[in-house]
């Protein structure tokens, strides 16, 4: 019984990094997108971990799962027209 | 010469795991009298047994290994949070208490309410309070969890976990003393700056996902403060980096174990404060205190404008998750300054006994690393409870024309005086 | 970002009452203004006109529940204007200690709202705990902490208690030592505090008066309006005391706002003192009033928080026939959105908590 345990890692990772990615494109919300970006850069980071390269891993976490996904959304809630569902407000007075 | 009170959590972990596994395994056996096929399980985690067939000892299981690490790291969060967590709230409560001339929380252990004597007589209300908090962990259990209506429901609830995990990721690298501590990492230091770093893509999750005006302009206002700062916070650890040359917490301790100067009969310690790095204590401290959301750099939850920033509309326990835990990350960022340029848990005084060849700590190293943490912490609540709240232009004044400068100064201090031998390397 | 509207109440830790506060935000900033008034509204002028004179004191002293005396002391004087009698010398010199003792422990009062404002929650531990002391002076004057019913028709309700001057006096000596010592390092000379009240809600003088601003608010923008100066009531004119205007540049921010309220803290006490001095040690505290009346009674007086004005009129019966009450909050409360605009979302905390609003005046 020998079983590549990193191969099956890498099938699960990888499978969730293309569903996560797929999730990004069809997402309608932009938000909800922002996170499954985030998801799909943290399951690179952690293949990054599994070729033992523990050093870019961080770099991955703290640069594209911190910063990045933060930087979208705030582009996000600052340049759309509409952020939430909210009943037109009446006029200034 | 220093020791700590734990030697090594994994091997006292074993101990406890072997201890635990060996307390199943005579219910097994006991068991296994009324249901015999129970019986083969039952030797296999006898270690007399597997002995006997010259089997792996019980362990080198992998099995058992996975066990004693899954007990390790509940060492460390129940340690982080049960104590110290519990304990940092008390301390701010009755410190900012006694600033403002009032007493604090004072529930006894008298009022608790299955205490089997007879309670009339007692003072309920005169105690230290420690258990006040615990009471509010039970109040905020008990609650119901609201969820907005036209909230993104999965979006409200996974921020709460992200911002929780993240946190208590930063306890899976932060040791507290040179041999209590999960894993040792080499890259120790920037494994807690990337876990520091997920919060705020959770609190802006959170902020947008609430369908909440109030939440949503904290969200944003979290998300651009706590970039603003993370940035200088990761430049002075950089310039740091030049003198320690390792980003491995235990070595950057241990460099800052040695005396720098004797000054007759006391000694200054070689910590990283008293080097060229005062400034990048100083721009780093500020960061840190922004990045816990402290009082004068607490805008995101602004109660004043804001009702309660980006967590106004969670209830319950989740509300408690997200408001604890920012004490868990303010012991995280003091014991990183602590670490990194307070000499971690080397202290003046280690009274060590050798009792039969096995050094016993009178002062152990994490007694010196929960002072200086407790200490530093103190004095985040002093600023932060005597100042009023900056606005959020002028933060991210602070914060990019002010703190980034400097921290970029630090790096050229730190690399002019490696280049011209000011501080020697440890 | 597309603008929208906040509301900052009327469940806000804002609001310092319950009202309402629009706020127009473009990202942080405020690009209009609305307050939504009325929650509080009790009819006042309609209930006092079924009332007799002399039991309209009740009422008016729960118009501002943190300023009691002045309000119920300015319909008292409306009245005896109407009426045509005159307070005793002793019960103008009681009347001017209790107003500025009121005037204490209402400034004490905005001063521990304002600091939560800010996020200094200590300001208002340290603002209540003095308040303390003045409530005590009060509650030994007249009995009660709050809604303190003492200014009557003709004089007030009894004569002073024994040694009041000796507590009076202990009590301000060790106030104006804290506020030497603790709100000013903690309020005035923090950066902070700087940082977060200095330009910041600036409104012109001219604007300030077309809007009816009065009392502290009016000053801070340099306009030298002080009725107790002006048009002085009671034994005022007979007391030496510097109105706090400011004078310097920046005026009209929430720091002039803030400066001219604290210094008025120390103003206030040495008019107790002044007036402690100078009252006649014995006499009479009271006149009787007539039941009926029939005429026109019209006073201001410089509230806590600004002109406040009575205009009573009697038809001959023993009840108003008309009263009109003028509030000064109602009308800052007008000129905020000029204060707030262009400001931060932020600021809209420190601009509102800077004018000191009380809403039962203001919706009377």
């Amino acid at each position: 019984m020998d079983v590549d345990w990193e191969l099956i890692a890498f099938l699960i990772l990888s499978a969730f990094e293309v569903i996560g990615s797929i999730l990004v494109v069809v997402n309608k919300r932009m938000v909800r997108a922002a996170f499954w970006l985030a998801m799909t850069l943290v399951t690179i980071g952690v293949i990054y971990l599994l070729f033992l390269s523990e050093f870019v891993f961080l770099i991955q976490i703290l640069v594209y799962a911190g910063a990045v996904p933060v930087l979208f959304v705030f582009g996000i809630m600052l340049t759309r027209r509409k952020i939430m569902d909210e009943p037109p407000t009446e006029a200034a007075p | 010469m220093s020791a700590p009170l734990v030697p090594n959590l994994f091997n006292v972990c074993e101990v406890l795991t072997l201890a635990i596994v060996w307390i199943v395994d005579q219910i097994l056996y006991g068991l296994a009298s009324v249901i015999p096929p129970l019986t083969g399980l039952a030797q296999w985690f006898d270690p007399a047994y597997r002995d006997r067939l010259l089997l792996t000892p019980l362990a080198a299981e992998p099995l058992i290994i996975v066990i004693t690490w899954l007990i390790a790291v509940t060492v460390i969060v129940i340690w982080a949070t049960l104590f110290n967590l519990l304990t940092m709230m008390w301390v701010e409560r009755k410190f900012y208490s006694r600033l403002q001339d009032r007493y604090g929380i004072m529930i006894s252990i008298w009022s608790l309410p299955f205490w089997p004597f007879n309670r009339t007589r007692r003072p309920t209300h005169r105690g230290t309070g420690y258990l006040q908090n615990i009471a509010d962990g039970v109040k905020l259990l008990q609650k119901e969890n609201i969820t907005p209506r036209n909230a993104d429901s999965a979006m409200f609830h996974i921020s709460p976990v992200l911002i929780a995990s993240s946190t208590l990721m930063i306890f899976a690298a932060l040791p507290w003393s040179s041999g209590f501590y999960v894993a040792n990492l080499d890259l120790g230091i920037l494994f807690i700056f990337a876990a520091f770093s997920l919060a705020p893509l959770g609190i802006l999750i959170s902020g947008w996902s609430a369908n909440n005006k109030y939440t949503l302009v904290g969200g944003l206002r979290a998300a651009a403060m706590l970039m603003a700062y993370a940035i200088p916070m990761i430049l002075c650890v950089i310039a740091l980096v030049f003198y320690t040359g390792s980003l491995n917490p235990l070595t950057i301790v241990r460099q800052q174990e040695r005396t720098l100067v004797s000054l007759g009969p006391i000694g200054i310690p070689a910590w990283y404060i008293f080097s060229p790095q005062i400034l990048g204590f100083i721009v780093f401290s500020v960061s840190m205190m922004a990045e816990m959301e402290r009082v004068p750099f607490d805008i995101p939850e602004a109660e004043g404008e804001l009702v309660e920033g980006w967590t106004t509309e969670y209830s319950g326990m989740r509300f408690g998750l997200v408001f604890g835990f920012k004490w868990l990350r303010m012991i995280a960022g003091a014991a990183l300054i602590t670490i990194l340029y307070l000499g971690g848990w080397s202290g003046p005084v280690f009274t060590t006994l050798y009792v039969g060849g096995v050094p016993v700590p009178i002062v152990p190293e994490e007694a010196w690393f929960l002072l200086k943490v407790y200490l530093v912490s103190v004095v985040f609540i002093w600023i932060s409870w005597s100042v009023p709240r900056v606005r959020i232009d002028q933060i991210l004044n602070i914060g990019w024309r002010k703190l980034i400068p400097y921290s970029l100064a630090t790096i050229l201090i730190a690399a002019g005086s490696i280049a011209w031998g000011v501080w020697a390397v440890g | 970002m597309p603008e929208f509207w906040i509301n900052m109440g009327p469940q806000h830790p804002m609001t310092h009452g319950l009202w309402n506060m629009k706020v127009k935000v473009d990202g942080e900033t405020v690009t209009d203004a609305k307050p939504e008034i009325g929650y509080l509204h009790r009819g006042y002028e309609k209930i006092m006109e079924v009332r007799e004179f002399q039991k309209n004191v009740v009422l008016t002293d729960r118009l501002c529940y943190v300023s009691s005396i002045t309000w119920s002391h300015a319909y008292c004087l409306a009245v005896e204007k109407m009426m045509g009698i005159e307070t005793p010398e002793r019960g103008q010199w009681i009347r001017v200690v209790s107003l500025e003792l009121q005037r204490i422990a209402s400034h004490l009062m905005w001063l521990a709202a304002y600091g939560p404002d800010l996020g200094l929650l200590t300001g208002l531990l340290w603002a209540l705990r003095e308040r303390e002391l003045f409530l005590d002076l009060i509650q030994l004057m007249s009995g009660a902490r709050m809604n303190q019913n003492y200014p009557r028709v003709g004089g007030v309700r009894n004569d002073l208690p024994e040694n009041f001057e000796a507590m009076c006096r202990r009590s301000i000596e060790h106030f104006l030592k804290k506020v030497d010592n603790e709100y000013q390092r903690v309020f005035q000379e923090s950066k902070v505090f700087r940082m977060r009240t200095e330009g910041v809600g600036r409104i012109s003088a001219a604007d300030a008066i077309n809007w009816g601003v009065t009392g502290p608010n009016l000053r801070a923008c340099g306009v030298d309006v002080d009725l107790r100066r002006l048009d002085p009531y009671e034994t005022y004119e007979q007391i030496d005391f510097e109105p706090q205007v400011w004078h310097d540049g920046g005026a009209g921010d929430s720091y002039a706002r803030f400066i001219c309220r604290f210094n008025e803290l120390r103003e206030s006490c040495q008019i107790i003192l002044q007036a402690l001095e100078k009252m006649p040690k014995s006499g009479a505290y009271r006149v009787k009033a007539p039941r009926r009346a029939e005429g026109e009674g019209y006073a201001k007086t410089e509230d806590s928080r600004g002109e406040a004005l009575f205009y009573v009129i009697g038809d001959g019966d023993d009840r108003p026939y008309r009263v009109k009450i003028r509030s000064p909050v109602f009308c800052t409360m007008a000129a905020t959105p000029l204060m707030l605009r262009g400001n931060k979302l932020a600021d809209s905390v420190a601009i509102l908590g800077s004018v000191d609003v009380c809403v039962g005046e203001m919706d009377k």
